[in-house]
């Protein structure tokens, strides 16, 4: 199912899909909530490039449709971009609950950046001490630095 | 006719030298108030061109008499410093609607901002991104001449900005000012000859071919400084009420065309965003990503500055 041609949805499994691309005003989001199954929608992120205000405004809209139609959205690695929208305003969170994502890390050793993968669920008790999980430099082995404030990147994760 | 002067009011002696030092380097006389009530007194007998104030000025219950004294005496402008105060501010001072140049960065980068702001109001020469960037950069030009070229453009300057080595953060937040900044071009600023804003609610998906008037201009550049993005439009109907209002906005907007947050995106995405505003002749917005910094180093507010051609 394409969207122009800078976004896509594709399903991955029964209740799996997953978004790719560009979320902006090209982007259809509304038949999302009708691929849910039992209640349940997992929207994989890892593959959004980019989110303008736009995309911002359908991506609220497509949390109030799934909430009206009784459908929970589990959001798994999701992307930066789509990270510092749910930092920036509130309203981009909703209910979904978020399973996976993308964060900044730096290696102090060798000055590689990375966007690696932080498991929310098996890392729930740092995360919720406001604490980045440690993570290991792919290129020199050394241990990478969180590059952000955790408490400004992973405020997402409050619910208040 | 007293000389040409700037006041400075601020409670903390440290920060009224540096000040002090940065905005001599003017050639105006600086005085120096460490409160509002001397600031209202030397107003009387200097009629500042400029005021550089704490941001405790701004919310204090005197505010309002300083600023009515400043502009009875003929002040350009007033900046405002957030200093030591918390970040958690910025909200509330926009909440004011009377600051126009809110400075938050602390030293070095204060002293540019503060100098390059200082010039621009008493020279009273505000357009170009040059103005930001250091002697030599060669900023790369663009016309946007059909709304869907805008999604082209934004890719153009985000792999440019790669193609330098800067970092996915970086290019992720040049392409979001990019793209809202365009947007905003093509969409808010063309007024009819009523005033009105007759493209304001297209929808966004619908083509929009541009007359020779109405292109948009945009250019980018980066010295190792910052990255600096710059949008033009030749309709000047952007005013400093619309702004003060939009760079505090929360809440997206469910009626209309447009999402009614694309100044306030650009604010939090970038670290300084300056206004250059021509009424009725050109809007120029500027937005400068500071690259020296990483993350952990960046303040969680952002520089403005409204400046309006007289």
């Amino acid at each position: 199912m394409t969207s122009g041609n800078r976004f896509r949805i594709e399903e991955r499994g029964p209740a799996h899909v997953a978004l790719i691309g560009v979320i902006d005003e090209n982007a259809d989001l509304t038949p999302l909530p009708g691929m849910a199954q039992r209640g349940l929608l997992q929207l994989d992120l890892g593959g959004v490039t980019f989110i303008n205000s736009l995309g911002v405004r359908d991506w609220i809209r497509l949390q109030a449709a799934a909430q009206a139609a009784r459908v929970s959205l589990e959001l798994c690695n999701v992307a930066e971009p789509i990270i510092h929208q749910l930092n920036m305003i509130i309203a981009t969170r909703g209910t979904a609950k978020v399973t996976s994502f993308f964060a900044p890390y730096a290696c102090d050793n060798c000055g590689r950046e990375d966007s690696l993968i932080v498991d929310a669920v098996a890392h729930a008790a740092t995360l919720e001490r406001g604490q980045a999980p440690a993570m290991v430099c792919k290129e020199c082995g050394a241990a990478m630095a969180f590059n952000d404030f955790p408490e400004r990147y992973l405020a997402f994760l409050q619910r208040d | 006719m007293s000389e040409s002067s700037i006041l400075i009011v601020h409670p903390d002696r440290k920060t009224q030298r540096v000040v002090q030092r940065i905005l001599g380097a003017t050639g105006y006389r600086v005085n120096i108030a460490d409160d509002i009530e001397q600031a209202i007194r030397l107003i009387g007998h200097h009629a500042p061109v400029l005021v550089v104030v704490d941001g405790s000025v701004v919310l204090s219950d005197r505010a309002e008499a300083f600023f009515d004294a400043a502009e009875a005496r003929g002040t350009e402008a007033c900046m405002t410093l957030l200093g030591n105060m918390n970040a958690d501010d910025v909200p509330k001072i926009l909440m004011r609607g009377a600051v126009t140049n809110l400075l938050v960065h602390q030293m070095p980068t204060l002293a540019e901002e503060l100098t390059i702001t200082a010039h621009k109001l008493l020279r009273r020469d505000l357009f170009g991104l040059d103005k930001y960037l250091l002697w030599g950069v060669d900023p790369r030009t663009a016309e946007l001449k059909q709304g869907s070229d805008r999604a082209a453009l934004v890719e153009q300057v985000a792999n440019d900005l790669r193609s330098a080595g800067q970092s996915p953060r970086v290019s992720s937040m040049a392409m979001l000012v990019t793209d809202e900044l365009l947007s905003n071009a093509v969409h808010n600023a063309p007024v009819d000859a009523n005033g009105n804003h007759f493209r304001r609610d297209w929808p966004r998906d619908q083509e929009v071919q541009l007359l020779p008037n109405e292109t948009v201009k945009l250019r980018w550049a980066c010295d190792a400084r910052y990255v600096a993005i710059e949008v033009n439009d030749s309709f000047g109907s952007l005013d400093r009420k619309t702004i003060l209002h939009a760079l505090g906005k929360n809440d997206v907007r469910e009626s209309g065309g447009g999402a009614g947050m694309g100044l306030a995106l650009t604010y939090r995405s970038c670290d300084h965003l300056v206004f250059n505003l021509s009424p009725g002749r050109k809007t120029e917005i500027i937005a400068l990503i500071d690259v020296r910094q990483s993350p952990t180093e960046r303040l969680p507010a952002s520089s403005y500055n409204v400046f309006v051609e007289r």
